[in-house]
């Protein structure tokens, strides 16, 4: 045993404190940082876009520039909320010590209206000051991402001399003039024409824009027109536009529970989210080591038997201890990087809501599970069944590119059940799902899917007792192949691994 | 450790069809060097494989160190193969520990060992060096070291000396003999004649993986016949017509005089020949007797593929057919 752990681990220490490894730790957080850091400049920084309404209704700008202080208002509550978590004391519970529409919670309309009567931004600054650490810069507003500009001037009584008008604009052979004065390139121009309106034969509202990557504008447009023809048949029916955003704002309660619990405890609460996301995530994180580590067990199969190392080693060690070594030690170079990415995800979650018990109950719920055995049980044998055939591909190749021929069909083998995983997920007792379950190679995918929808005993029993058996045997051939092939001066050719496979000792 | 440290009973290694190694016995004795010797292909490394238990025999019996594996007395072996190299990535130091490690030292043993071994063998300097960048000379030097560095009973070389500069080798002759004085048993195979020569207590010679001969190099001389090398004014063909004369070559020809290699019949007596010499008037200023060289035996006993493989001796026997 000695030996095998003395093998991983200097597996494991090639990888994972090379030089290239550590700049990726390094770099992971510091870019994470960067990127957010950077994107949050750039829309901070980012002018508005401008952009025209012609609307020969006359009714409708309103209803846009409502739209987009609506939103404006919206995303600058939700910046206080991430403000005020960061700019806490420690010691300072903000969530309760605050007043209401002050204090983070979820962002809504009926929010928003109450933040702005209760005062405002500046309240909220005032409010908040005493639970703040000093020194805190106050609180600035984001900027508005779209400016209304007027129309230029010129023919626009059709809404071809319109288009006509604003297409060079569009185009940006000429630049707007903003309420400011300033010159603008024009992002977009919203025609609305006499004839628009819900009505069956009404025209349709035109967005021009060249731009049709980010749709933003387009979006807010037509959630804005939506909303205003939504009020005028509310109108039609004699209701006020602030009864239809009192109807509309109204969100049932609405509580999800399981049968297969005590009522006391039958609803379903963030425990039972991240234990039914738990196979998925595990099936996911399965399929990403198997593809990184492949590539290790093959490159460092390769270095020794190109290096001609492999001999001394088995003159210390049997070809099972330095197989077992190998395996053990790549695993856990393929569990440390999810387990960094697990952690850093978790302190990320933290301190992006501000809440220090994420974690804890995240952690809790994880490991509180009685199918976290079942689930690492079927991981670790799918990792077993690949990287043994990994390793015997790597003993049969003198260079990556003898193995290229004998990595595709694995390749396509560990991939084919993914487009199915998605049936099984939704349907874990459907026919799928049982056919998974029994291709020994896909079990461990399908019963990890399966394992909290109560799959019938005797398909995973008998599904497992087969796909152990065919385990053993894989590893019997692998390892085989492994022992003849690993001191063969010359790759043996595809045909020859059969026979190797088939003989005993060499 | 037994009185016998390596032990083979008619050990045989198929491949299918082809027969690596067919009914081989031989016995090395404690603190012996023992030559492993014979052509490319001959079936050297199958059998020192076999005796390391990474290759299982077809038939026979083996015992190494008084155990039937070499698994469970690997400890007390070191093992070099020929074919041979070291993890690009990993210190020189480290790696000696390595395999030390798994030979089973302790983590911290291992680590003075290696220490102590660079410096022994001026490497010190490199001890934090990575393999990479070390010189090929100086990877070979940590091979070697990363092989003795548990204090083996019993040390396997696959020509060892292959590739190594002439420096090299002496380093490697040296810390063989060195070995041994500390009571080690040593195997080594090789196809260069004069190392076996200088080092070696007995020697096994192997061709098309049967044995050939086994013994001291006194006992194989025996078996051969005599040579003398002779100074004279004589012509060739004087001594050519001398009773037990096989052949003479002239080796060198210097102002009046030639130097002469004569091989003489097998059971013919050189004391005879000088008799004849004077007799028939024949004048000499040198008169030597020699022995068959090792490179002789060994070119006669493996074959005509041992002629092929095995490099000629730097003596007189190829300045002797130039000068023919």
């Amino acid at each position: 045993m000695k030996q095998i752990l003395l093998i991983a681990w200097r597996e494991y220490k090639q990888y994972v404190f090379s030089r290239g490894f550590l700049i990726f730790l390094v770099m992971f957080p510091v870019s994470l940082i960067g990127l957010t850091a950077a994107m949050g400049l750039v829309e901070r920084t980012k002018p508005a876009r401008a952009f025209v309404v012609y609307d020969q209704t006359g009714q409708y700008t309103d209803d846009i520039d409502r739209e987009i202080e609506r939103r404006r208002l919206l995303s600058a509550i939700a910046g206080w909320d991430g403000y005020v978590a960061a700019a806490a004391r420690p010691d300072a519970d903000v969530k309760t010590a605050l007043a209401a529409p002050f204090a983070p919670a979820a962002v809504n309309d009926a929010r928003a209206r109450a933040f702005m009567e209760a005062g405002g931004f500046d309240a909220a600054q005032a409010a908040a000051a005493p639970y703040l650490k000093p020194g805190v810069p106050t609180y600035v507003m984001p900027r508005a991402q779209f400016e209304r500009v007027p129309p230029p001037a010129g023919d626009i009584a059709s809404l071809a001399g319109a288009e006509a008008l604003l297409r060079p604009y569009l185009l940006g052979e000429r630049r707007i003039a903003r309420a400011d004065g300033s010159a603008a390139p024009l992002f977009a121009a919203v025609l609305i024409p006499s004839g628009f309106g819900a009505g069956e034969g009404a025209e349709a509202a035109q967005y021009w824009s060249r731009n049709l990557t980010d749709v933003a504008l387009e979006d807010l447009i037509g959630d804005a027109l939506d909303g205003a023809l939504q009020r005028e048949a509310v109108a039609a029916l004699g209701l006020t536009r602030e009864a239809l955003d009192d109807v509309a704002a109204i969100s049932a309660p609405f509580e999800a529970y399981r049968p297969d619990r005590a009522a006391e405890e039958a609803q379903l609460g963030f425990a039972d989210r991240v234990e039914t996301l738990m196979p998925a995530a595990l099936t996911y994180m399965l399929l990403v080591i198997i593809f990184g580590v492949g590539n290790l067990l093959l490159t460092n199969t390769i270095e020794e038997r190109s290096n001609k190392i492999v001999e001394i080693l088995l003159s210390s060690v049997t070809a099972g201890q330095l197989m077992a070594g190998k395996l053990i030690g790549i695993a856990a170079v393929g569990l440390t990087m999810p387990a960094i990415f697990l952690v850093g995800g978790l302190a990320a979650s933290v301190a992006a809501s501000g809440d220090q018990n994420f974690a804890g109950v995240a952690i809790s719920a994880l490991f509180s599970s009685p199918l976290l055995l079942i689930y690492l049980f079927y991981f670790f044998c799918a990792y077993a069944i690949f990287a043994m055939i990994f390793l015997a591909i790597g003993a049969v190749s003198n260079s990556l590119q003898d193995a290229q021929s004998y990595m595709g069909p694995v390749m396509i083998l560990v991939f084919a059940p993914l487009p199915f995983m998605i049936m099984v997920f939704q349907n874990p007792n459907g026919f799928i799902a049982s056919l998974l379950t029994w291709i020994p190679i896909y079990t461990p995918y399908a019963v990890m899917m399966r394992a909290a929808a109560d799959p019938p005993m005797w398909e995973i029993v008998g599904a497992t007792a087969l796909m152990l058996a065919f385990a053993i045997v894989l590893m019997r051939f692998m390892g085989r192949i492994f022992r003849n092939a690993i001191l063969q001066s010359s790759p043996p050719k595809a045909a020859e691994v059969w026979r190797l496979a088939r003989r005993d000792g060499v | 450790m037994p009185e016998t440290p390596v032990l083979l009973e008619n050990v045989t290694k198929r491949y299918g069809a082809f027969t690596a190694v067919d009914d081989l016995s031989f016995s090395v004795a404690k603190g012996e060097i023992y030559g492993f010797l014979g052509p490319n292909g001959a079936g050297k490394t199958t059998t020192l494989r076999m005796m390391l238990d990474i290759v299982q025999p077809t038939a026979g019996r083996l015992s190494i160190l008084g155990s039937s594996s070499a698994i469970s007395v690997r400890r007390r072996i070191g093992y070099l193969p020929e074919e041979r190299g070291l993890y690009r990535k990993m210190k020189a130091a480290d790696s000696i520990a390595y395999f030390a490690q798994l030979r089973g030292l302790s983590s911290r043993d291992a680590k003075k060992k290696a220490n102590e071994l660079l410096e022994c063998f001026g490497l010190a300097a490199f001890a934090r060096s990575k393999n990479e960048a070390l010189s090929k000379g100086m990877a070979q030097k940590v091979q070697l070291l990363a092989t003795i560095a548990h204090e083996p009973e019993l040390l396997i070389l696959d020509e060892p000396f292959s590739g190594l500069d002439p420096i090299n080798q002496k380093t490697l002759e040296d810390l063989i003999a060195e070995q041994r004085a500390g009571g080690c048993t040593i195997i080594f195979s090789t196809h260069v004649m004069q190392h076996a020569e200088r080092l070696c207590d007995r020697f096994l010679i192997i061709a098309k993986g049967k044995k050939r001969f086994e013994g001291t190099l006194s006992e194989a001389r025996a078996g051969f016949g005599r040579r003398l090398h002779v100074r004279s004014a004589a012509p060739a063909a004087a001594f050519a017509s001398l009773a037990g004369v096989v052949s003479v070559h002239a080796v060198r020809n210097g102002g009046n005089e030639a130097e002469y290699d004569i091989e003489l019949a097998d059971g013919a007596d050189p004391q005879a020949f000088l008799r004849q010499a004077v007799a028939a008037g024949i004048a000499m200023t040198r008169y030597e007797q020699a022995g068959a060289t090792l490179h002789d035996i060994f070119v006669t006993v493996a074959g005509d593929e041992a002629a092929k493989s095995a490099p000629p001796p730097p003596s007189s026997r190829p300045r002797a057919q130039a000068a023919e």
